[in-house]
């Protein structure tokens, strides 16, 4: 225990040390700092705020011009200003200069359409795929149409207003336990959280994988492992390995989370965060032990895969090869949750999420957007802890053997014959 | 009770027989000399002892133990293909193996200062090991072998790569903790430093043990049949006397072969009728000699 201590600190002070390690966690912080301050900086500086002027040829359907008109009006009264500045031109000559000079987003043509009774209307801008300015134009126009047409049904007041109101929908999520599911609110926090928790999942067991399989790797090319496996047990030194790198993600981890939890925190990103429907102080703790949990245990089962792919291969050179099918999985495990996220109840999710190597993604996802039954949860983890257990006994085995291999990278036979030989 | 104790161990490979039957003793304060052509099964035989593999037959006591994790502590290990961590710091390196091997970082510490002081290269305490000429790194991985002061030190193709004064002050410097009562098991191919170093030898061929014993007793078992000559005069008819098979002429004297040592006396007696000798010698055969006559005349 004293020894895996000692290959603990050891690993621990080494990677600390290093300066790839150090510049890494700046630009992750530095990036984290930037990002958690986007939504505070899209609204600021977003055209949100901003009306679009938008021309219109004087004389052309007066009475439709001046009902959006009015229209605008009333949306400035609501919300501090309208969507869109609706400025009069003699001709459309001048309109198109006016675009040009940049005085105008754009203008409007209407063109009588005797079919619809309406007029079709041509929205004409610089950019022509679908900006704000031509969806608000499109709301109101719809709004103008029908204030037109109601009129002349001769409809009461009440009725146009009961009419014009749209219908209420809201979605609430169900629940066996107490009753109250998670409101939209809960289940924006829950998808970001899940985001998060499935991102620092997989960025955790990429990185500190590598890390761990390189090392062990370039221990056994520069020959200190024979001293090293002479000193100390094998099992020892690579369990030290993968709790020494494994405290150094966490510690790595912690930091950048920090900063993102500092940042959110500060007050204007609180408002801003809050327009986009997710509230930190509405994360459910259940939710975070369950991830912690799936997140130590899955760490642990593919660094120790890691582990034991690096003891095998003699040479660095080798390294990426061997390890293909290890990322693989995780691959599949991440992209496999990005699909879930917005499909978290569909079959393939549900069986994943039993899966050892894809349920650290999957449980936590589901969880998070979902509502297993407990026993789904405890069954998962039991899955998830055996797994890792049985890997973990197999990877020393091959630990073991595989340190002392030189050469080629051996075959499963071979390794297996060498197990026997060693009688590991 | 001895240091280390290796009684008939069996290595199998599958297949291969990598160790057969091996025996062999090493007292306190000596040095043992395993000796065999590449492959012959030093190495496994080394890796048995440490403990890395456990023989399929056979047993080995330290001290009259049977192998325990604790005794890792009391061995040291200089292996064939010498290798540091390149990127870290001498220091750090030789404090984290002598923990691992149990000794408290205090001591280790003490312990590598006077080693740099001893080896003259106080200022690499600091120093990365890459930034190290090769000589050098060869230094440090000894005093990683020894840091933690064992009982017992494999050490595998000892001197390979130094220059020859390095390799006289790791002489030197084996011959003192071999004074101090440690123990080594030592292969290499330079017959001369097994002569200068070891009592006993074993040499493998094709993972059997073929010569075994102390060299004084092996080297009497081989006929001496060298005969060195050197006079004044020249000495005619050496060819012609009874039981000689070859003579070669060397800038000071003659080499000689002979059938029996009696026949070397017969030589002497020929020369001194030709004028005064100024050197006569009945060579014992060298343990480079005797290494390939056993090793070359199984490769048949």
């Amino acid at each position: 225990m004293n020894k895996v201590g000692t290959v603990i600190a050891f690993t621990m002070r080494n990677k600390v040390r290093s300066k790839s390690f150090l510049i890494t966690t700046l630009v992750l912080v530095l990036l984290v700092v930037v990002g958690g301050n986007v939504p505070y900086l899209i609204n600021k500086l977003g055209g949100g705020d901003k009306a679009s002027d938008v021309g219109y040829v004087s004389g052309s359907n007066p009475e439709i011009v001046q009902q959006l008109q009015a229209l605008y009006a009333q949306q400035e009264k609501q919300q501090g200003h309208p969507d869109v500045n609706l400025q009069v031109s003699a001709d459309e000559g001048q309109l198109k200069q006016m675009v040009e000079d940049k005085t105008l987003d754009g203008y409007i043509t209407l063109q009588d359409n005797p079919a619809t009774g309406f007029p079709d209307v041509t929205y004409h801008s610089k950019n022509a795929l679908g900006s704000g300015t031509s969806s608000s134009l499109q709301t109101m126009l719809q709004q103008v149409k029908t204030n037109l047409l109601v009129k002349d049904a001769g409809l009461s007041e009440e009725q146009i207003r009961s009419l014009l109101t749209p219908v209420e929908l809201k979605n609430e999520q169900v629940t066996l336990g107490d009753g109250s599911g998670k409101t939209a609110e809960e289940q924006g926090t829950a998808i970001g959280l899940t985001y998060v928790v499935v991102i620092l999942l997989f960025m955790g067991v990429m990185i500190s994988g590598q890390l761990i399989a390189t090392e062990i790797t370039a221990e056994k090319s520069s020959r200190v492992m024979e001293i090293i496996v002479t000193s100390v047990s094998p099992l020892a030194q690579m369990f030290g390995k993968v709790i020494g790198t494994f405290v150094i993600a966490i510690l790595q981890i912690a930091v950048i989370v920090g900063a993102l939890v500092a940042n959110l925190n500060l007050p204007h990103n609180a408002e801003a965060l809050q327009g986009f429907g997710i509230r930190l102080d509405s994360i459910d703790p259940a939710m975070i032990v369950i991830a912690v949990v799936f997140f130590l245990t899955g760490f642990f089962l593919y660094a120790m895969l890691f582990a034991a792919v690096g003891s095998i291969v003699s040479r660095t050179e080798d390294l990426g090869q061997a390890v293909m099918p290890i990322t693989m999985l995780t691959l599949v495990g991440f992209y496999v949750a990005m699909f879930g996220l917005t499909h978290p109840d569909s079959p393939l999710i549900v069986v994943c999420s039993y899966i050892p190597f894809f349920s650290p993604f999957l449980m936590v996802l589901r969880v998070g957007l979902s509502d297993p039954a407990w026993w789904e949860i405890a069954l998962s983890i039991g899955i998830l802890l055996a797994s890792t257990l049985l890997l973990g006994w197999l990877s020393a085995k091959i630990y073991r053997t595989g340190v002392l291999m030189y050469g080629k990278r051996p075959s499963v036979k071979e390794l297996v014959k060498a197990m026997k030989a060693y009688k590991v | 009770m001895n240091p280390l104790k290796v009684e008939s161990v069996v290595k199998q490979y599958g297949e291969k027989t990598a160790v057969n039957r091996l025996s062999f003793e090493v007292a306190e304060g000596e040095i043992y000399g395993l000796l065999g052509a590449n492959g012959a099964g030093k190495t496994t035989t080394m890796r048995m002892v440490l403990g890395l593999i456990l023989p399929d037959e056979g047993d080995i006591r330290y001290f009259g133990n049977p192998y325990s994790k604790e005794q890792l502590s009391m061995l040291g290990y200089l292996p064939e293909e010498r290798g540091m961590y390149p990127k870290i710091k001498v220091s750090d390196q030789i404090l984290y193996l002598a923990q691992l091997r149990g000794m408290p970082r205090k001591n280790a510490e003490a312990n590598l200062r006077r080693w740099l002081d001893k080896f003259e290269v106080p200022e690499y305490y600091d120093k990365k090991v890459e930034e190290l000429s090769k000589g050098n790194q060869q230094k440090i991985q000894f005093i990683a072998a020894v840091i933690h002061e064992p009982k017992i030190v494999i050490m595998d193709e000892a001197f390979s790569g130094l220059d020859p004064v390095n390799v006289e002050m790791l002489k030197k410097t084996v011959k003192e903790l071999r004074d101090g009562g440690t123990s080594f098991v030592f292969s290499t191919h330079r017959m001369e430093h097994v002569e200068e170093l070891c009592r006993n030898i074993t040499i493998m061929h094709k993972s059997n043990p073929v010569l075994q014993g102390a060299i004084r007793d092996i080297k009497k078992k081989f006929p001496q049949e060298r005969v060195l000559l050197s006079a004044d005069e020249p000495i005619q008819g050496l060819e012609s006397v009874p039981g000689v098979t070859s003579v070669v002429r060397h800038e000071h004297g003659w080499e000689l072969k002979v059938r029996e040592p009696e026949a070397a006396q017969a030589v002497l007696r020929h020369a001194l009728a030709q004028g005064p000798v100024r050197r006569f010698e009945l060579m014992e055969p060298t343990l480079n000699e005797i290494f390939i006559k056993t090793v070359g005349e199984r490769h048949e």
